[in-house]
């Protein structure tokens, strides 16, 4: 079943087009990769799909469990499945992380038509993912993500992720700053999270993080397009070559050359 | 000692009267009519001959740039001797159980209405005018009365108001809370000036919630002394949640005495226009004056909080920590000021205030100062407004929490460091139910 369906995406952020043409499509069950250089537009890509505003779509078409998601608020596509862990999560000072992961929690489930968690079933559950994650409880009386250290804030994005369980996943640069063995754990708990239901987006700089999580689908943004696709060996390909043959500058360079 | 101001003015004699002056004080004449102690009489006369001299403060005033009065002064409001009649069933219940109460209906005590905690003694201003010793050095410690228009209008009108007395050593268990219930009236808008005392003896102790309330239009025009006396504990808890139409100014005179510690927080939501006026003297040493608020405001609101910190003695500790939500077309000012004296070493003062701006029309005023005059001492102030974070209410949607519900979650965050400073809990969730009742207005 087809989850994710992006048609000819342009986007503009800040006046700018960032996006200039994505075509994309995410199976349930599917794990794809997005690598690319900085600045490419893969931060901007998951922002488009999460709809933050500022983030305007121009041409194109992305369609998410059939139905058409620029109709949809951005709590609308979190009720709807769609999850993404932020490369910078946001501080929230003065909202505990346990009274957030609450009312996002009940929040979604109200959306769907679900029952409120009863405040005993919640801790429970809270419990069990933190433990999954090797979180320190304390962390959740603190303001969302104040304080928290970098690799602290990642592993926040995937006990969120952990307690929503969305449908897809985009995780954004989830991998850096984490130490090998937390890399460990949240690729685990993405790991744990992997059915024939679900479906990641995984953007990242380093083949490291693929070699815990295994994509069936590689792409490499460069320019605001994908401009190659590819299975697990394509991020082999570009650890070693980097991405010099997608640049802007290669591309003159090779351009100037041939004259 | 307390402070013990003079209040008569040389300069009242040689300054021409201002006509415009003279509506606002014709009905303080039927007072004059009735019999009261001396210095009452003094006190009236006094007053109305200072305000008979300023009328209302013009934006030209110190302290009354940003408040403009036309609200006040383009409705025509009289005093009533009487209290109007009225259904007890509109009172609201109590904001907490196994509380004492006293009301005022129309700034007028009603003791039928009401009930004291035990330790506390409760009764009408005229009836401690002439009843309880020493009472007028508290009343009458006016200060310049030709610099403060509002609270000479309010001694011109001395009849109104409540004096809540607590014995030495008595440390009282009850809650009370003292309600003012106003009602008012398009056609016959009333002026309230009821002057108010809370007086605690050496080393005692009380917990206040003071309401402000009513329906329709109505100007209520309050003068409020607070003497601590030594080692007393004074927990001072406002609810200004005036009717849409009124008009809202008190003047709260605090003056604290050797190690007594006063703890106030403000919840200003209601009146058109309204200001809330604190002169905090602390004038002996090892003093903890703390003053805290919130004010929430909307439409074409317009709120004022005026505090000046007063550190006489060293070893003081003083907060004034307000926070404020503007919508719409409302505007707010704070003016916050910590004096400290030559004498008042190790002083620790600390001003801070946020305005959260939820629309683009929505203006917020501040003009923070510090004056300091001793040398050892460790003062801070800060002054800022903003909006609602983007960043931080993305986050919170991308998590599926609804965007009004993600606002108010961030609001009432915002809101929260301020009231962190209610140590009691009971009145802090009372205030926190307040609040997100107004956030889904
Ligand atoms: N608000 C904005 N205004 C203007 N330009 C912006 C804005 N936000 C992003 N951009 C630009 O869009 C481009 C894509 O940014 P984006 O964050 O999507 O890159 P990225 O691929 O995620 O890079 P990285 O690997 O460094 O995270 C960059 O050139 C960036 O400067
Ligand atoms: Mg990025």
């Amino acid at each position: 079943m087809t989850m994710l369906k992006i048609e000819n995406l342009h986007a503009t952020v800040g006046g700018r087009e960032v996006l200039k043409g994505i075509n994309l499509t995410v199976k349930a069950g599917e794990v794809h990769a997005v690598m690319g250089p900085n600045g490419s537009g893969k931060s901007t890509l998951s922002y488009v799909l999460a709809g933050r505003p500022g983030y305007e779509v121009t041409k194109g078409k992305v369609t998410f469990m059939g139905e058409d998601l620029q109709a949809l608020a951005p709590e609308d596509r979190a009720a709807a499945g769609m999850f993404l862990a932020f490369q910078y999560p946001v501080e929230i000072p003065g909202v505990s992380t346990t009274a957030f992961l609450k009312t996002a929690l009940n929040a979604v489930r109200k959306k769907r038509g679900e029952k409120e968690l009863s405040p005993v079933d919640f801790l429970k559950l809270q419990k069990e993912k933190i433990a999954q994650l090797d979180m320190d409880t304390e962390m959740l009386k603190r303001g969302v993500n104040v304080g928290f250290s970098g690799g602290e804030k990642k592993r926040n994005e995937a006990l969120q992720m952990a307690m929503l369980q969305p449908k897809l996943a985009i995780l954004d640069e989830t991998d850096s700053g984490l130490d090998i063995d937390a890399l460990k754990v949240v690729a685990e708990g993405v790991n744990a999270l992997r059915s024939k239901d679900r479906a990641f987006l995984v953007i990242t700089h380093y083949q490291r993080l693929l070699n815990h999580i295994k994509p069936d689908v590689v792409h490499v943004l460069a320019d605001g397009k994908i401009q190659k696709t590819g299975g697990p060996e394509l991020a082999l390909e570009l650890e070693e070559k980097g991405y010099a043959e997608f640049s802007g500058d290669a591309a003159l360079r090779a351009g100037a050359k041939s004259k | 000692m307390f402070q013990n101001m003079v209040y008569s003015n040389a300069f009242l004699q040689t300054e021409a009267v201002d006509e415009t002056t003279l509506p606002w004080l014709e009905d303080a004449q039927k007072l004059g009519e009735q019999p009261a102690a001396d210095w009452v009489k003094a006190l009236r006369h006094t007053g109305a001959e200072a305000f008979a001299h300023t009328g209302f403060p013009t934006p030209a005033w110190e302290g009354w740039q940003y408040t403009h009065l036309r609200p006040l002064t383009g409705t025509g409001f009289h005093y009533a001797v009487e209290a109007p009649a009225f259904d007890v069933n509109v009172l609201p219940p109590p904001l907490l159980k196994d509380s004492a109460r006293v009301v005022l209906i129309n700034g007028k005590y009603r003791p039928e209405l009401s009930d004291a905690p035990a330790g506390v003694t409760v009764m009408s201003l005229m009836d401690a005018s002439v009843q309880i010793a020493g009472i007028e050095e508290h009343l009458v410690t006016v200060g310049d009365l030709g610099k403060t228009p509002f609270k000479a209008l309010n001694a011109a009108y001395t009849h109104d108001g409540v004096v809540v007395t607590v014995k030495d050593g008595t440390d009282v268990t009850q809650l009370l809370e003292v309600l003012f219930y106003n009602i008012g009236s398009a056609d016959h808008p009333p002026a309230l000036h009821p002057r108010c005392l809370y007086w605690l003896g050496k080393n005692s102790g009380l917990t206040v919630m003071e309401r402000h309330a009513g329906s329709g239009v109505y100007f209520s025009n309050i003068y409020a002394g607070i003497a601590l006396e030594p080692a007393s504990r004074l927990k001072f808890y406002k609810f200004e949640e005036e009717s849409a139409q009124a008009c809202h100014f008190s003047y709260t005179a605090l003056q604290q005495q050797k190690c007594s510690s006063f703890e106030g927080f403000s919840y200003a939501v209601g009146g058109k226009l309204s200001r809330q006026e604190y002169q905090n003297l602390l004038i002996d040493s090892g003093i903890s004056s703390m003053l805290a608020g919130a004010y929430l405001l909307k439409d074409q609101q317009c709120h004022d909080f005026t505090v000046l910190t007063d550190h006489f003695e060293p070893d003081g500790k003083s907060v004034q920590h307000f926070k404020g939500v503007v919508d719409d077309q409302a505007r707010s000012v704070f003016q916050g000021k910590i004096h400290v004296r030559r004498a008042a070493q190790k002083t620790d003062g600390n001003q801070l205030n946020h305005a959260l701006l939820l629309s683009e029309k929505a203006e917020a005023s501040f003009k923070p100062e510090l004056e300091i005059y001793a040398d050892d001492v460790k003062c801070s102030h800060g002054a800022a407004s903003g909006q609602l974070d983007d960043e931080a209410l993305f986050y919170l949607q991308s998590r599926g929490i609804p965007q009004q519900q993600a606002k108010s979650l961030l609001i009432e965050s915002f809101l929260n460091t301020a009231l962190a400073e209610v140590s009691f809990p009971p009145v802090r969730a009372v205030y926190e139910e307040r609040i997100r009742a107004w956030l889904r207005h």
